[in-house]
């Protein structure tokens, strides 16, 4: 399969699970004005008389949604998983030139509760338990649908058993035809009493 | 049976060891490390059979090299940022809506998580096309969810079940509110002074109340009482107008009140 072939260049050669394949992703264009179509090159660095074009991407039409801010809020119970977690995600986004805004760990939270230490009376000895959950801010700036879409596959399928994510996109968009003009100027003036929608 | 760490060179690949995420096995992995509680006056015990090191999730595959060589084989999945947009300030004049959607990932029963389908837009209503009395009319509309200091009208949508649902809900509300305001009602005619957002002087009782003492100053010293339009063009009148109007809307700061006073002084002619 196409996806395996994706993975296999990966590991160099060794054998890998099918239930890692993942959809091949659609580079899609910004804007049918702008010229950042073409597959960039990995490593291009090197020989190239002619652009290699890697056969997995493929290129639509239609534009692209920009993602003004992707905030990352990774909770764990524990904080040297998540700060090796922290290593892995930076690295990646420096790979990919995805510009990092702030790294930050948010206090952690400790839930607590008192049970009963024997199953039947014996009211004066109790049992603590408590739950810590450590969090991890990541805040990426600037990343295009089919960055974030990559980004985010690459880092959820990586994170670790026991954590979890909160991904909080901020899209921005133009303002839509209909609220360009208020419609009432343009409606045929023959009523005044116009049914209003 | 020679565990495999012996016969493992110092430059091998290491991504072909440990190339997906594995439990740690200690035969594989060429570091001496010890983990757990201590024995009395010992160490921690060895890796081998060690359940604390195999229970604790391990980024053994995700050395550097590991991830420079993934990332170099996504890379030509991504697309670059336009460089037009640099900075806020122009995604804000290119792009004034914001959309803001929550994913949750976690493990559990079900990957699904009710407050995914939560929705957010926020505009700045001096990018929307819109008049003096649209403005104030849809400020009065929307009530909390417009921030006066930053301009920022907030609406957060959450009552359909999906998320593109409630995209296209927030979408109809703003475009409803945008139309709403343009529309004049014929009630709104009968707007009154508590209605009023801010204080306008024109027809308030501080014009009355400064006209009539005008004209009873020059009655009582018996010059030529000059019509209203004279008196209100004046110079006096028009910054003690000024005063009260900063008075009202700005709230009682030093340089208002100090403003304030001189102003009275000079319309009621007192020298110190």
């Amino acid at each position: 399969m196409a996806a395996g072939w994706l993975w296999r260049r990966l590991c160099q050669g060794s054998v890998f699970p099918v239930s890692y394949a993942s959809r091949i992703t659609q580079k899609q264009r910004f804007l049918p004005n702008c010229d950042l179509r073409g597959a960039r090159l990995a490593g291009s660095h090197a020989d190239t008389q002619e652009p290699k074009t890697n056969p997995l991407v493929s290129v639509s039409d239609e534009p692209e949604t920009l993602y003004k801010r992707l905030s990352l809020l990774v909770k764990g119970h524990d904080r040297a998983v998540l700060d090796s977690y922290e290593y892995f995600a930076v690295l990646a986004a420096k790979e990919l030139g995805i510009s990092i805004e702030k790294v930050h760990n948010p206090p952690k939270k400790i839930e607590r509760f008192t049970l009963l230490k024997s199953v039947h009376i014996y009211k004066k000895h109790r049992v603590q338990y408590e739950m810590r959950t450590h969090y991890l801010c990541l805040e990426l700036k600037y990343l295009t649908s089919s960055t974030a879409a990559v980004y985010l596959e690459y880092v959820q399928r990586n994170l670790p058993e026991g954590v979890a994510m909160e991904v909080k996109k901020t899209k921005i968009e133009k303002i839509p035809e209909h609220i360009k003009e208020p419609v009432w100027d343009t409606l045929p003036q023959e009523k005044e009493t116009e049914v209003k929608s | 049976l020679t565990p495999r760490t012996e016969k493992m060179a110092v430059d091998q690949d290491w991504s072909s060891v440990y190339p997906t995420a594995a439990v740690f096995k200690p035969a594989s992995v060429p570091l001496p490390i010890r983990m757990g509680y201590p024995v009395k006056r010992g160490v921690p015990p060895p890796k081998e059979g060690n359940l604390e090191l195999m229970k604790i999730p391990n980024f053994l595959h995700l050395t550097p090299p590991a991830i420079k060589k993934h990332c170099a084989a996504l890379r030509d999945f991504c697309t670059e940022w336009p460089s037009a947009l640099d900075s806020d300030e122009k995604c804000e004049r290119h792009f004034p809506i914001e959309v803001e959607t929550v994913d949750y990932v976690s493990a559990g029963t079900s990957i699904r998580n009710p407050k995914a389908r939560v929705v957010t837009l926020r505009v700045k209503l001096s990018n929307l096309n819109l008049d003096e009395h649209a403005r104030k009319k849809l400020v009065k509309l929307v009530g909390e969810r417009y921030c006066a200091d930053t301009d920022v009208l907030t609406i957060t949508t959450d009552r359909c079940p999906l998320r593109r649902q409630n995209y296209d809900y927030g979408i109809h509300l703003l475009t409803v509110l945008y139309h709403e305001s343009w529309k004049t009602e014929k009630w709104e005619s009968e707007k009154s002074e508590e209605d009023m957002e801010e204080y306008v002087w024109e027809n308030s009782r501080s014009q009355r109340n400064a006209l009539d003492t005008l004209l009873r100053i020059k009655a009582s010293e018996n010059l030529s009482p000059g019509t209203e339009e004279e008196l209100l063009a004046s110079e006096v009148v028009k910054n003690y107008r000024n005063s009260v109007i900063a008075l009202k809307n700005e709230g009682e700061t030093e340089r208002n009140m100090s403003q304030y006073k001189e102003c009275v002084k000079k319309l009621l002619n007192i020298q110190a």
